[in-house]
């Protein structure tokens, strides 16, 4: 990305645009300078800006610093700020706005890029893979896994089966990269008897149209995948293991007015109701060793979307799964948590230095938990926790619900421990 | 889209999520009542950590708060302190102060007399109840003891020399010193709550200790802005005096401090643990009075909330907290529209002179009680039976002048609970 002198499309009138985006009732006038947002805000201080000082120069009608600062390339649009201010203002909107006027050129490329790849193909996918390559990997993948033992002979991942009840969404990574790490969720499904579809159109579970501040980008894209859920009936549109691709959706429909006949809901919130009904008995009898484990909210699903609801399901599944004694909260958390950093598109946007900076204090709430793995119910979350421990040598490792639940259930096969260490790459699997 | 209502439902409600708010939600769970609780975090981020009970009256500094009390019977009857009595208000402080304990925030036991605490700018003010990471500044001051204070580059809002400055007469032996935060020296603005964060982190505290090490020379004890950690002050506390070897204080810094800060997550996390429905940063949109009790309307990131409840507290502050509105000719109490106690018209909220000594009439302005702590409609009657109130929001008082916030907050919040629980269970 240039960010040398960036000009934008056209200067905002941040104060003007707030009027009309905040809710009634809400001002920024209302701000007290007291500085709760930037002192919560790992961003602060990044480009020489913090969430404070972008309200006081909105304030001061410092149109044209505002509208070019690279900032808005770093805050990840978590709104810990308007979550902690006594207030309730809202910086992130004003962000995204900021972020729609550039042009398109000046933007991060990573960002335009993954949401131009999405726009290009049916299947949605960042990563640019084509409904036919998603199927045949699918395919190929299931196969694999059937090959894995009598118990998953008859394991199915329908694709594009009409009626089903939960219409399943897909992180790319995994059909592009890691073809393997789909077995557990579907052995999960096939352990429950979940009546269940991918699609061969719009199954791709990330958006990051949303992240280059192009609201027309972000609406085509939600079309796309609501009329996909629409089209195969189902009730359910169950986001896997991801955040931002639940929040794009279910805000999306909200702010395009947009008509869809299902109940959007995250996967570990039916981990939870499964594991609650018995239909899931995970235990923690797997963990002799005492391994420690903590987890980070997205987000996306926690503070921005579903509330501490969501928070207390992730950790309920977590804390049957790897015992009580073994499960160790970050300070904060739940929707007072810390984006780590790998939101907002901040990993694909290629300000290395910046986002190692803004985890620090991610890295630090995990190191201070000295816990051994670090469970994360988001692929952003995900890659980005696994890079700070790269960069900040830390010792712990990052993995999926599934890769546990399949390990506790004693299902987990041997190529699908990528994410663990050398303490459980052999459990369960005898000699 | 499909969405799922959702509906909470207790016996008791508590409206307001500072210091009343939370006092409310501990007293009830103590008593075994089942609690939801909504509101905004308020300015609770804006304490000091100091609990005060009384610690001004005309007289000036109060040293002995209960003796203060008595007083302030006879002369401002209305005031809420007045209508709790001296056994009600121990009980309410020592469990208040002990629930904190317990939950890992150290306070004080309540005393016989007020001490005198040190504030960010190294004045010293009357309060009753401290954390117990502040509180060994006031043995080193009683001695005399040699005190280095630390203050950091880039940390606004607490300057060691200014601290200095103004004790140094009644404490000679203070020395100031300025120095790097360990990664964090670079010189840019840092804030105190991302230093007490980062020293959550071993590692972080060694380095600090090896950077405060040397400096220390002939002190015998070391003052910190208030950065030792965020949810485990007191291990974070041990830690630095076990590295360094001398007695280590806080000191408070400006508002928005870790203090507050402290505070706010322990409720967040603790209180949800102990089986309160915690809508935290949400306001009561609505509320509807019926007979058999309360319904909430609200609205979180997802959408509509609704919390059903047999009994309500509202303990939703003043001004700041949204709690009362200055319009352009009145005050109002923004909820339920209840009565409020204020001055006759816009020009009598205040007097000429701000520091005018004997306040401002608008500050006194507030919801008025009958002796159940059921607030009061128009008509002087209570508003409703099963509705009660707490806190700053009460007229009568002057908490920030006469130094009685927490006093008011966790007596009144004592009170309005004890009542509240009873109008619950009553059918």
């Amino acid at each position: 990305m240039n960010t040398a002198s960036p000009i934008a499309t056209h200067t905002i009138d941040f104060k003007a645009a707030a009027r009309d985006l905040l809710p009634p009732g809400a001002s920024y006038d209302a701000c007290l300078s007291c500085g709760l947002c930037s002192a919560g805000c790992p961003a602060s201080g990044l480009e020489g800006m913090d969430p404070r000082r972008f309200i006081r120069m909105a304030m001061l009608g410092m149109n044209e610093e505002l509208s070019t600062t690279p900032w808005i390339w770093t805050c990840t649009q978590c709104q810990r700020c308007k979550y902690v201010c006594p207030m309730s203002i809202d910086v992130a909107v004003l962000v995204g706005l900021a972020r729609g006027a550039w042009p398109t050129e000046k933007k991060p490329s990573g960002i335009v890029r993954s949401c131009e790849a999405q726009l290009r193909f049916p299947g949605t996918s960042a990563m640019g893979l084509q409904e036919e390559d998603f199927v045949e990997t699918v395919e190929e993948t299931v196969a694999s896994v059937r090959g894995q033992g009598d118990r998953f002979a008859r394991l199915e991942a329908p694709i594009d089966r009409q009626g089903a009840h939960f219409f399943v969404n897909q992180n790319s990574r995994e059909p592009a990269t890691e073809p393997e790490e789909m077995g557990p969720l579907w052995k999960i499904f096939d352990y429950v008897g979940a009546d269940w579809t991918y699609s061969s159109t719009g199954w791709a579970a990330e958006n990051f149209c949303m992240f280059t501040g192009d609201d027309q980008a972000w609406r085509k894209m939600v079309e796309q995948r609501v009329a996909a859920v629409n089209r195969l009936g189902c009730k359910v549109w169950l986001n896997t293991e991801c955040g931002h691709s639940f929040y794009t959706v279910w805000k999306g429909v909200e702010r395009f007015g947009l008509k869809a006949d299902f109940e959007p809901a995250s996967l570990v919130s039916y981990y939870a109701r499964w594991i609650r009904e018995g239909r899931l008995p995970v235990n923690a009898e797997w963990n002799t060793q005492g391994i420690k484990f903590t987890v980070q909210d997205p987000c996306q699903l926690v503070r921005k979307s579903l509330g501490d609801t969501m928070a207390d399901d992730i950790r309920y599944v977590a804390r049957m799964l790897v015992g009580e004694e073994n499960f160790i909260d970050m300070a904060p958390s739940r929707s007072a948590n810390y984006c780590c950093g790998g939101g907002g598109g901040f990993l694909q946007a290629g300000m290395k230095e910046q986002r190692w900076a803004y985890g620090k204090r991610k890295f630090d709430q995990i190191t201070s938990t000295q816990a051994d793995y670090v469970l994360t119910p988001c692929h952003n979350c995900h890659s980005q926790i696994e890079d700070l421990a790269r960069h900040f040598h830390g010792g712990y490792r990052v993995v999926h619900f599934w890769t546990l639940i399949c390990l506790s259930l004693g299902m987990l096969g041997e190529h699908e421990r990528k994410y663990l260490g050398p303490d459980l790459a052999r459990l369960g699997l005898g000699a | 889209m499909i969405k799922e209502p959702r509906r909470h439902q207790a016996e008791l409600l508590v409206i307001g999520s500072g210091l009343a708010g939370m006092a409310a939600s501990l007293f009830a769970l103590a008593r075994g009542v089942s609690v939801a609780q909504v509101g905004n975090s308020g300015v609770i981020a804006f304490t000091t950590g100091y609990l005060d009970l009384l610690g001004h009256d005309e007289r000036g500094f109060v040293d002995d708060p209960w003796q203060a009390l008595i007083r302030l019977r006879e002369d401002e009857p209305r005031h809420p302190l007045a209508n709790v009595t001296e056994n009600d208000i121990r009980a309410a402080f020592t469990s208040f102060t002990q629930s904190l304990t317990e939950m890992g925030l150290g306070y004080t036991a309540p005393g016989a007399h007020n001490v005198l605490a040190l504030t960010p700018a190294g004045t010293l003010k009357p309060t009753l109840s401290l954390p117990l990471t502040m509180q060994p500044a006031i043995a080193a001051m009683a001695a005399g003891l040699d005190t280095l204070i630390v203050d950091f580059t880039g940390l606004n809002g607490f300057s060691a020399r200014e601290v200095v400055a103004n004790l140094s007469q009644r404490w000679p032996g203070l020395r100031a010193a300025r120095i790097g935060f360990p990664d964090m020296d670079s010189g840019a603005e840092v804030y105190a709550e991302v230093l007490a964060r980062a020293l959550e982190v071993p590692a972080t505290r060694q380095l600090l200790a090896e950077r405060i090490g040397p400096l220390l020379g002939s002190a015998q004890a070391l003052g910190l802005p208030a950065i030792l950690g965020v949810h485990r002050p007191d291990h974070v506390h041990r830690e630095l005096q076990s590295l360094l070897g001398v007695p280590v204080f806080e000191i408070p810094t400006m508002p928005p401090a870790v203090p507050g800060v402290r505070l706010r997550e322990l409720f967040e996390t603790r209180l949800p643990q102990c089986g309160v429905a915690l809508e935290p940063q949400h306001r009561v949109k609505r509320l509807e009075l019926h007979t058999q009790g309360v319904t909430a309307h609200l609205e979180d990131a997802y959408g509509e909330v609704t919390i059903e409840a047999a009994a309500a507290v509202l303990a939703t502050g003043r001004f700041t907290s949204g709690g009362l509105r200055a319009d352009p000719n009145a005050i109002r109490e923004t909820l339920v529209n209840l009565a409020v106690s204020q001055p006759e018209g816009r020009a009598h909220w205040y007097r000429p002179d701000y520091f005018d000594p004997r306040g401002h009439a608008i500050n006194r302005s507030g919801v008025m009680v009958d002796e159940q702590w059921r607030p009061l409609d128009a008509t002087g009657k209570p508003a409703h039976p099963r509705l009660f109130a707490a806190g700053s929001l009460l007229a009568h008082q002057d908490w920030i002048r006469q130094r009685c916030g927490a006093g008011v907050a966790i007596a009144t919040a004592y009170k309005a609970v004890d009542a509240a629980t009873q109008a619950a269970r009553s059918g």
